[in-house]
């Protein structure tokens, strides 16, 4: 059995952990009521989104666009394939960073020319010690999400599908699937796929017609640019919120593991200090003992 | 007079929701009045005054910023990135994102960046526009 100093050296320092744990939750925790309120006022907006521009794309007529444009006269292996991946900046988090850094793990291993673009500081160390080539100056925190800053990681990455330095461009990021579960999701930014949105339509119902101001590529080019914005802005508000989520979790669970390691070290110490008392005792009669034989003799 | 279904959604809010008699919107091209029963149409918006008017005969004025707006079966959205009544605008803040803007583009700088201040420096001045209007 451990001696009694081993065992309160090892509960003192438990109970130092599970201060920082408990005050990671308590931050945490309030975080994330923050993050909840910015997602549900964007979540309308975000899903809104995704549904127009599903609706808009099975009506548009037939453009040429860059948006539109497929590559298909390049090689699957000469395509450079973009990724923004959306990681959080700290770790502590249970499996939120593991989830996202294998779906983007998954991807690269079937892309020959991927250029990176990772918002967090956990994905652009994990990447570093890969080896493998992210954007340099592409840095940008995950902390409040704002407008400003989607505006931004968009319009660098349009100019570079626009000088064709991307052929194709996906979002890797973690969605709020219900108030207490998160999933890591990858999306196709770009090109559009007509197909991807086509749903045949029944033969008596005419296709609909959509008039298009100014005209289409006008509103083909505006929408994308918004389009671009406004999804990223909404990953990055259900990334931030995922995260707080799951580290809230993860903290809630160390804390509770340590309240039962505690517990359970508490009844060893006790029976060690037992065992102590009982062992003097003994020592204290026998010794008594052998004193009055003395007398007696 | 007929009416339609119109929601007005900005990515941080959702502004309106409900029946409409008619609406202008800001197009790339000029004003736009849509009225009930419109032809479907998608309509590339930009920086400028939206005018709601809902059933109950009252005028609802907004500014908003870039984004796009469709109609289909008589039911509308406006999905637009910030929107903001004339009251809510801070002409401090405005007016420091116009210098700051306006700053920017007399530097050199590459097109991007060109482009990016372009349009803080329209949506600045759209906002004070806004604001000196109401004030």
């Amino acid at each position: 059995m451990a001696s009694i100093k081993e065992i309160q050296v090892r509960m003192k320092s438990i109970q130092d952990t599970m201060k920082i744990t408990n005050a990671m939750y308590m931050i945490s925790s309030s975080k994330l009521k923050k993050a909840k309120k910015s997602l549900e006022a964007t979540e309308p907006y975000f899903y809104t989104l995704q549904n127009t521009m599903s609706q808009i794309l099975r009506h548009i007529p037939d453009v040429e666009n860059i948006y539109f444009d497929q590559h298909e006269g390049k090689n699957p292996e000469d395509k450079k394939i973009g990724y923004i991946v959306i990681t959080a900046d700290k770790g502590l988090v249970g499996a939120y960073n593991h989830n996202i850094l294998k779906l983007a793990d998954e991807q690269l291993q079937n892309c020959a020319n991927p250029v990176l673009f990772v918002v967090g500081e956990v994905g652009r160390q994990y990447f570093k010690r890969k080896k493998i080539d992210i954007q340099e100056e592409f840095h940008y925190t995950v902390q409040n999400p704002t407008l400003g800053r989607a505006r931004n990681i968009a319009e660098t990455v349009m100019e570079m599908y626009r000088h064709g330095s991307l052929d194709e461009v996906y979002i890797i990021y973690t969605r709020m699937t219900n108030f207490i579960q998160a999933e890591a999701e990858m999306i196709k930014l770009l090109p559009w796929k007509r197909s991807d949105f086509y749903i045949k339509p029944p033969i008596d119902v005419p296709m609909e017609e959509l008039a298009l101001k100014p005209d289409a590529c006008t509103v083909v080019n505006h929408i994308a640019a918004d389009y671009f914005v406004g999804f990223v802005y909404g990953a990055l508000v259900e990334s931030f919120c995922s995260e707080q989520n799951s580290r809230m979790l993860a903290m809630e669970a160390a804390v509770d593991n340590a309240g039962e390691m505690l517990r359970e070290l508490g009844i060893i110490y006790n029976r060690a200090r037992q065992a102590m008392i009982t062992q003097q005792i003994t020592e204290v009669i026998s010794g008594a003992k052998a004193q009055k034989k003395k007398k007696l003799s | 007079m007929g009416t339609f279904s119109l929601k007005v959604l900005a990515a941080n809010r959702i502004f309106f929701e409900g029946r409409c008699e008619s609406l202008i919107i800001p197009s790339l091209d000029g004003l736009v009045g849509i009225l009930a029963n419109h032809e479907n149409m998608v309509i590339a918006v930009k920086e400028g005054f939206i005018r709601i008017k809902p059933e109950d005969g009252s005028e609802i004025e907004a500014l908003v910023s870039i984004g796009f707006f469709e109609i289909m079966n008589n039911r509308a959205t406006l999905l637009v990135q910030t929107i903001e009544r004339p009251e809510e605008i801070d002409i401090a803040r405005a007016r420091e994102a116009e210098e700051r803007a306006k700053e920017r583009l007399r530097q050199k700088q590459s097109l991007r960046e060109h482009y990016h201040s372009q349009a803080s420096l329209s949506r600045a001045m759209s906002r004070l526009k806004a604001a000196s209007k109401y004030r």
